[in-house]
């Protein structure tokens, strides 16, 4: 099994090398490029707002890079196979879900080096930035929120990338429905809110996608 | 003798088009068996419902002693296929496909691979993706091959190459039959080609077995007679009568299987006589097998 | 006697347009006169309207008591008892002894159907609620319109706002918290440092004299202060060059600008939530009296007031502010406990609709 791991991790490396070198740069460079004006000596009660700004506008780019990193990593896990047609993968002498579990741990496997970069560059940046009394680095707490959102990212992406185009023509059709009762219930004069449920199940609570919202802030009181 | 393959009431269904109904198909171990039949007739459907790639409505598949697909993981491991199109990631080289491969066969014989990588004068450092269509062939066979599986599937393995390919697949093919004992399964439409090599033939068409038999036995048992003087009902003759057409005011022509020679006293009892008993070729005898099939279904 | 004549005739020339002036002033007077006692006239009005649309308002209302609070409202399914009860024990600790003066000042609230589209008489008087509030929300509208007793407008002035009881005076705290570290002022910083005298500077106890220095204390923020707040207002006119001047970092330019504005113009630096949470602390801390000594002498100074009421020096209440202020540090940036798990078992769901996927299953 190692082997066969093995064999798996070096030719999605093949596959993804490029997203995966661009993907940590961007993550090394994001909590530097945030805090690059506090790197300069305290300027100052000016800065702790400026400050602030900063790093929130910078900080929406960490649910942007993972959602991409893992969309890009899954695409990359099945491209091959699918323009093969799957027979390679489906006529190995292993158990097809072994074979899928290897694909999938290969990848998370992959992701480890953004991550660390976004690590990295968070402890970097908030060891060389002056940051103003009352203020506090989290180059940890981001760095685990980063973490979790990219396996949600990649978790999805993969699940869908793996399965048959029935599947996803299911969960397209199911989204179609959603839209398609919203609005006839809006013509019906219908008080229904599909979305608002939707994104409440979606995106509130423990849901798959509540780890993507809240403040991505590398820097914070 | 048991056999590498065995297949009994074989049925799948694709849509309303195609069918495969009560396919019965016995592969003996150690043969090299080939699997004949035009476009169509179902020769990849099978293969890929042998190799547990598709699952069966009906019937019953086993592979090397084990049930299909159950069985698949472990089956497999002893199996070496070569599909029709190419299935190979095209962005490896050569060589890392070989790798590859190896880690996931435990008997993969790293020497032989090797060898083949030299005969086939393949460059390892070379992507799959800018190989020549025969070089292409050459390394699903090598990898198959590199596998010491004790079967190997080749689906219209030669289809598109040129003779001197062709030659050094099947070459290949024979070498390794004959040092490891193993099976060979080979589908093709090139009638000739599978003359050479297959000790068995099947043929297929539409999804139904017309014949199944050693390949002596189909090559010399398929015969044009000219015969003169026999009634129109003939009875259960010992012998298939695949074609009866009259000749020009000269009799007839027959176009028959499993002919021996003693069953010319039989059309002598009826009243008739045989004027020439003329061999056919595997091509013709499959082209008569398929004409006298289609017309039976008609 | 040409002379004389000449000087009789000059005196009686001056003297006409200053008899002219005594008329327009007895006029004037007159006039103000008039106005004055027509302004009181209609103040005697508006208070007979008042009192009249009072008893228009309250008739056939029930009468709610829950400590000093009186509510008259009409029957409802409003929970207006329930919120009552909520309500009193947190103005009962704002306004302590001084509680008991609510009963002058009861709530008028006419609760309506929200459902109905009946025309109702507009309500001059009171309060209009629709009857489907829940508790919480009936009793946050008893704590933000209740009438803060002998309230007066120094204090208000001061405070910025009126002070009312909450139910959440921690999100205050917090809320000031993030002004101490946010604000860009380093008045604000050397007060959330801990020096007392910038905050009582910030909070504005004490001298108002010199302000500007005291409150806007670098160039830098000086500047931003010109460019940023009154940037349109000194762009126009005779300004504008000193504006120029400002901008390219000339303190003298832009001190010269601020200076220019008429009093009280200077933005404060802390928002109306630290002088709220100024006054609760002082009321907190000087127990049930405390309220009552803070309206007892509106024409003291608003820091002599805190004091008295807080029943301690300024500077001991300040301190205690903040570090009430600090205590109140929102929760750090860390996930959640259940995010992390949530985040893992979605992955695994995921993985496993993967692996189970029609493409692998047999």
């Amino acid at each position: 099994m190692t082997a066969m791991f093995r064999a798996v991790l070096y030719t999605q490396w093949k596959w993804s090398r490029l997203i995966v070198v661009l993907g940590t740069l961007a993550a090394f460079a994001i909590p530097l490029l945030s805090l690059q004006g506090a790197a300069r000596a305290d300027r100052g009660a000016l800065q702790a707002q400026d400050l602030l700004r900063s790093v929130q506008s910078w900080g929406s780019l960490y649910p942007l890079l993972a959602t991409a990193l893992g969309l890009l990593m899954a695409i990359a896990a099945w491209a091959p196979d699918h323009r093969g047609r799957h027979i390679h993968a489906l006529t190995l002498p292993l158990p097809r879900w072994e074979y899928v579990l290897l694909r999938f741990g290969a990848g998370f496997v992959l992701l480890a080096a953004p991550i660390a970069a976004v690590a990295i560059g968070a402890l970097l940046a908030s060891l060389s930035a002056t940051i103003p009394p009352g203020l506090q680095a989290y180059p940890i707490a981001l760095a685990v929120r980063f973490t979790f959102a990219v396996f949600v990212a990649y978790a999805v992406f993969f699940a869908v990338s793996a399965g048959t185009a029935r599947t996803a023509g299911i969960i397209l059709g199911v989204i179609a429905a959603i839209i398609l009762v919203q609005v006839v219930a809006g013509i019906a004069n219908i008080d229904l809110n599909l979305f608002g449920a939707a994104q409440t199940v979606l995106v509130l609570g423990p849901g798959p996608l509540a780890v993507f919202t809240g403040r991505w802030m590398l820097v914070d009181v | 003798m048991t056999d590498a393959i065995h297949i009994e009431r074989l049925q799948y269904r694709v849509g309303n088009a195609f069918e495969i109904k009560d396919l019965d198909l016995h592969v003996p171990a150690g043969s090299i068996y080939g699997f004949l039949g035009p476009n169509g007739s179902g020769k990849t459907t099978t293969i890929r419902l042998v190799l547990g790639l598709l699952r069966p409505l009906g019937g019953r598949i086993t592979v090397l002693g084990s049930p299909m697909p159950e069985h698949h993981a472990k089956v497999l491991a002893r199996v070496g296929y070569v599909p029709e199109q190419p299935h190979l990631d095209v962005t490896l080289t050569v060589r890392e496909l070989i790798d590859f491969q190896a880690a996931f066969y435990p008997r993969w014989d790293r020497g032989r691979a090797e060898e083949l990588v030299e005969r086939f004068e393949l460059d390892g450092a070379r992507l799959f993706g800018r190989l020549s269509k025969g070089q292409k062939a050459k390394l699903m066979i090598l990898l198959a091959l590199a596998q010491c599986g004790d079967l190997l599937v080749l689906d219209e393995p030669t289809d598109g190459l040129d003779p001197v390919v062709r030659r050094d697949i099947l070459s290949a093919l024979v070498t390794y039959v004959s040092e490891r004992g193993a099976t060979i399964f080979i589908s093709s439409h090139l009638v000739h080609e599978l003359e050479r090599v297959c000790d068995w033939v099947a043929v297929m068409d539409d999804g139904r077995l017309i014949t199944e038999s050693p390949m002596e036995k189909l090559k010399h048992g398929t015969k044009r007679l000219v015969v003169s003087g026999a009634p129109a009902e003939i009875g259960t003759p010992p012998f298939r009568m695949l074609s009866r057409e009259s000749s020009n005011g000269a009799g007839e022509s027959w176009v028959v299987g499993d002919w021996e020679p003693a069953m010319t006293s039989y059309i002598e009892n009826l009243g008739g006589s045989v004027h020439d008993v003329i061999d056919l070729d595997l091509e013709d005898g499959f082209v008569e097998l398929l004409r006298s099939f289609r017309k039976v279904r008609q | 006697m040409s002379r004389i004549l000449a000087l009789v005739c000059a005196a009686a020339l001056v003297a006409s347009p200053l008899r002219g002036q005594d008329s327009l002033m007895v006029r004037l007077r007159t006039r103000a006169d008039s106005l004055l006692s027509t302004w009181r006239e209609a103040q005697r009005l508006a208070d007979v309207a008042d009192s009249l649309e009072r008893v228009r308002a309250t008739a056939g209302s029930d009468t709610i008591a829950v400590g000093a609070l009186r509510i008259i409202a009409n029957p409802s399914p409003l929970p207006l008892r329930e919120a009552a009860a909520r309500a009193w024990p947190a103005i009962d600790s704002l306004y302590g002894s001084a509680a008991e003066d609510l009963v002058q000042h009861p709530y008028i609230i006419r609760a309506v159907d929200p459902d109905s589209g009946v025309r109702r008489a507009v309500l001059h008087v009171g309060v209009e609620l629709p009857w489907d509030l829940d508790m919480r929300a009936t009793t946050r509208v008893l704590l933000t319109t209740v009438t803060p007793p002998r309230f007066d407008i120094g204090l208000g002035d001061w405070l910025g706002a009126t002070l009312r009881p909450t139910l959440r005076p921690g999100d205050e705290q917090t809320a000031v918290y993030l002004q101490l570290v946010t604000v860009p002022s380093a008045a604000v910083r050397g007060c959330f440092l801990g020096d007392i005298a910038r905050c009582k500077d910030v909070l504005q106890l004490g001298d108002s004299t010199g302000l500007l220095g005291r409150w806007y204390v670098t160039p830098a923020e000086r500047e931003a202060l010109v460019s940023g707040v009154f940037g349109d207002y000194f762009a126009r006119g005779g300004t504008a060059p000193s504006l120029q001047k400002c901008r390219q970092h000339r303190d003298d330019a832009c001190t010269a600008l601020l200076q220019s504005l008429p009093p009280g113009s200077l933005p404060r630096l802390l928002a109306t939530a630290a002088r709220l949470s100024l006054v609760r602390e002082a009321l907190r801390a000087g127990g049930q009296e405390a309220y009552s000594r803070l309206v007892a002498h509106p024409e003291a100074s608003i820091d002599t007031r805190l004091a008295s009421a807080a029943a301690m020096d300024i500077d001991s209440l300040v301190a205690r502010w903040r570090n009430g202020v600090l205590a109140a540090r929102p929760v750090s940036l860390a996930l959640p406990w259940w995010a992390g798990i949530a985040a893992i078992g979605w992955t695994a769901f995921f993985g496993f609709c993967a692996l189970r996927s029609s493409r692998w299953r047999l």
